[in-house]
Formats: C-alpha cells, structure tokens, sequence
C-alpha cells in the first residue's frame, strides 16, 4: 500500500507540515512504501541554510535530512511552486526530485495524504 | 522619516486569501510589514508595490534561509519593529 504525503504548508508558521513528516517517517519506519511530495508554499521547506536559533525552532532541514535513513522512498519538489519560489536543485536539500507534473504524481500511490 | 499613514502587518503566506486581501488594500503611503510565513513573498515573484515602503522581519527571514533575496525590502528586527507600530498612524494585523 503505497503513501504519498504531500506538505504544501509553509514552513515554522503551522505545525501542520511538522504532522505530515512525522506521518510519513512513521509509514517508513513500518517498511510501508511511502514518499514525499513539497508543493505550494511547501516547497519552502527544502530551501538550505535555514538558520532558525532565533525564532526558537528546530530545522525543518535536519527533520528532512533523517528521511532516507527512515527509508523515505523520494522526496518530490513541484517543478512550477519551484519557480514561483525561486528555488533551483542547487538551492535545495539533497535527494530532492523535481516533479513537473504533479497531479500525474498522486496518481501513482494507493493512498495520499495532506498536511493539515 | 516620512510619516507611515497605514502599517499593514502580514503573517500569511502569499496564497493564503488575507494575504492576497492585504496586498488589494495597499495605498501609496503605507508601509506593509512582513512577519512569519509572509516573509516568503519575498521570495516569490510578486509585483514591486510602488510608493509602499516594505519591511521585513529578520527572523523570519533567516529561520528560512531567505537572507539573499530581500530585494527592496529593508529588514527589521523586533524593537524596530515596535517603532513602525508606533509611528503608523493606523495599523492593520491582517
């Protein structure tokens, strides 16, 4: 039974996004296939050289850089919330995949998941 | 420091409607304020706002990692930004 969870919450303004990977870290954990899909504002979370000491909060980098040692099958970037963001593979976390269509993308899991 | 008529405090991102709302309501004299998840207008392509002064809280800013693309905005942190609520002479938390 294949997951895809998608975050297209911004990230550090809800928790809702936080959920959403614990979520997916949880199905991985379990040896469920699952994978993640960052769209909409969302993609803001693989944005690198996030420096948060001073909003008092934990990286969402460092939650991100445990998902393949959890076994989190792919991390998927939406290609067009990409380009509104400004944000290039160079930009990103490593292992992030850019997905040009994304609505293709959900068809491919059983079951798929939102943030929030 | 010329007078702000209206300080425009936004926390949304930019697809959130109030944020969408917020940027209809700006008047060339106003001063827009970006805190939280707003700060990611930065980074998005958005039109530049003529005649509005924008302001941007450091932060934020840096807790997502937008530190090269403030453009025009001038980055603000906490103190100062008590000052601009103090100057407005309205204030609008969207």
């Amino acid at each position: 039974m294949s997951t895809l969870i998608v975050i297209d919450q911004p990230p550090y303004g809800t928790w809702a996004g936080r959920e959403a990977l614990d979520m997916a870290f949880s199905l991985a954990a379990f040896d469920q296939p699952v994978a993640l899909l960052f769209t909409g504002a969302g993609v803001n979370w693989l944005r690198k050289l996030q420096e948060t000491s001073e909003v008092e909060q934990k990286s969402v980098e460092k939650n991100l850089s445990a998902a393949p040692i959890f076994g989190v099958e792919a991390m998927y970037a939406d290609a067009a919330a990409c380009v509104r963001y400004r944000l290039t593979l160079e930009d990103m976390v490593a292992g992030v995949v850019m997905s040009e269509s994304s609505s293709d993308l959900l068809n491919q899991y059983k079951h798929t998941a939102f943030a929030g | 420091m010329t007078p702000i008529h209206t300080l425009h405090i936004l926390n949304k991102a930019p697809e959130h409607p109030r944020s969408v709302a917020c940027m209809g309501a700006l008047m060339p004299g106003d001063a827009l304020l970006l805190t939280e998840n707003a700060v990611l207008a930065l980074a998005a392509q958005c039109s530049t706002l003529a005649g509005i002064r924008v302001y941007a809280l450091a932060p934020d800013v840096a807790a997502r990692g937008l530190g090269q693309c403030t453009g025009e905005a001038a980055l603000v942190d906490y103190p100062a930004m008590v000052d601009l609520t103090a100057q407005a002479q309205n204030v609008i938390s969207w």
